[in-house]
């Protein structure tokens, strides 16, 4: 940086600042990408698989228990959700999909979809992540047992730390994410307002 | 490095840089230029200029260099898909911004501090007028403010410290010149206030 810059100046201090040049070549860069685009098809494959072992799993157990019904459905509908578990992995995360084109739109474009896709995820995170169906397979699960244990309320007991942890972690997600929801749409708001007003 | 007629006869009465990578661009829907050159002379062109935006984005050096990486290869892969709807450094500034946007955005703890340059502009207590004792504290400094600010307002101020004209930067970011006079003009108070800048900067 050169010494005799004026310091209330952070336009040319900005400008005159040391840089670092960019070392890779075009031939790096290119297998850089190959190999980030084979660790992307690596973690989606993990995630299938586990989607998979879990649909096969709670499969297996499925069709070996013959006693009740109820622990029986809990078990069908775990297992599918570990097939859309596999699914959704293979929909969002496998790389390939073209994605936003970063080039083609603005950078207010840009953003305000990014944070729409943010503010989407939360919105449907849990249909997207069949989280109401898997809680409703574990309640069918586990229903059976907690109905059998209310001829002896000691055994009852046994499920107050996790109903107490359930509600602390209720109490503390939905205002949260509500709070993370309202200020996204603001922001959201305030950006198509400059879009609206860059076309007129 | 092969161009096309047109764009050699161009280049023998305008050697302008900018117009030299927007021939090769065009040269690049012929089949006269490769994906790989159009790439390697917009990161000569404007490499320095790179290096600058992802410390907008990024203080700590080591994420600061995977950033930086991320902007090239992102660069080059879209230059795979060039179109010439915009200027090469257009298409430069938007790809590397929206991928140094996209860093900000999954860094959500850091997100939510993010504050508009209207609320320091109004913010009171942010006059740190006193005169910085070396170029590489102002450095920290505008750093520092940069840091502070939501991506828009980042790129905004990014662009004017480049010395970007507002045409440019409406061209870039999409926002109207009315807006964008507005951010300058705020990005301008808190400068002066956070510097003691003299002259306002002609636009």
């Amino acid at each position: 940086m050169p010494s005799e810059l004026p310091m209330n100046d952070p336009r040319n201090i900005w400008q005159n600042q040391p840089t670092e040049v960019f070392k890779m070549s075009v031939n790096e860069i290119r297998g850089k990408a190959q190999r980030r685009r084979r660790k992307a098809r690596r973690e989606a494959l993990l995630q299938i698989t586990i989607g998979i072992v879990v649909c096969a799993f709670f499969a297996w157990i499925f069709a070996r228990a013959h006693d009740e019904t109820l622990p029986r459905v809990g078990l069908g509908i775990l297992s599918l959700c570990g097939l859309n578990f596999a699914y959704q992995a293979y929909r969002w995360i496998w790389p390939g999909r073209p994605g936003p084109d970063a080039a083609v739109s603005s950078s207010v474009e840009f953003y305000r979809s990014e944070l729409e896709r943010s503010r989407d995820y939360g919105l449907h995170i849990w249909r997207r992540a069949g989280l109401t169906f898997c809680f409703l397979g574990l309640a069918l699960v586990i229903l059976p047992g907690v109905i059998h244990s209310l001829n002896s309320p000691r055994l009852l007991l046994n499920f107050v730390p996790v109903l107490v942890l359930l509600a602390i972690w209720l109490a503390i997600f939905f205002p949260t994410r509500k709070r993370r929801l309202r200020r996204l749409q603001e922001e959201i708001d305030e950006l198509r307002g400059f879009e609206q007003h860059g076309r007129s | 490095m092969a161009v096309g007629p047109r764009a050699q006869n161009y280049l023998l009465e305008n050697p302008v840089a900018s117009d030299y990578l927007d021939l090769r661009a065009e040269a690049i829907t012929t089949g006269d230029v490769s994906q790989d050159s159009l790439y390697q002379d917009a990161a000569d062109t404007y490499g320095a200029s790179l290096d600058r935006l992802a410390r907008a984005y990024e203080l700590d050096p080591d994420a600061r260099r995977d950033l930086l990486q991320d902007i090239h290869l992102h660069l080059w892969r879209s230059f795979g898909n060039f179109d010439r709807r915009c200027s090469v450094r257009t298409w430069v500034y938007r790809v590397a911004h929206n991928v140094a946007t996209g860093h900000v955005i999954r860094q959500r703890r850091v997100r939510s501090r993010l504050v508009s340059i209207e609320s320091v502009d109004t913010m009171p207590g942010n006059d740190r007028g006193e005169l910085v004792a070396s170029q590489n504290e102002a450095l920290d400094r505008v750093s520092m403010l940069i840091q502070r600010l939501k991506p828009l307002d980042r790129q905004i101020i990014v662009f004017y410290l480049e010395g970007m004209d507002a045409s440019s930067i409406g061209e870039i970011t999409g926002l109207s010149p009315a807006n964008i006079a507005m951010k300058v003009h705020r990005i301008k108070n808190v400068l002066r206030r956070w510097f003691g800048e003299g002259e306002p900067h002609a636009e």
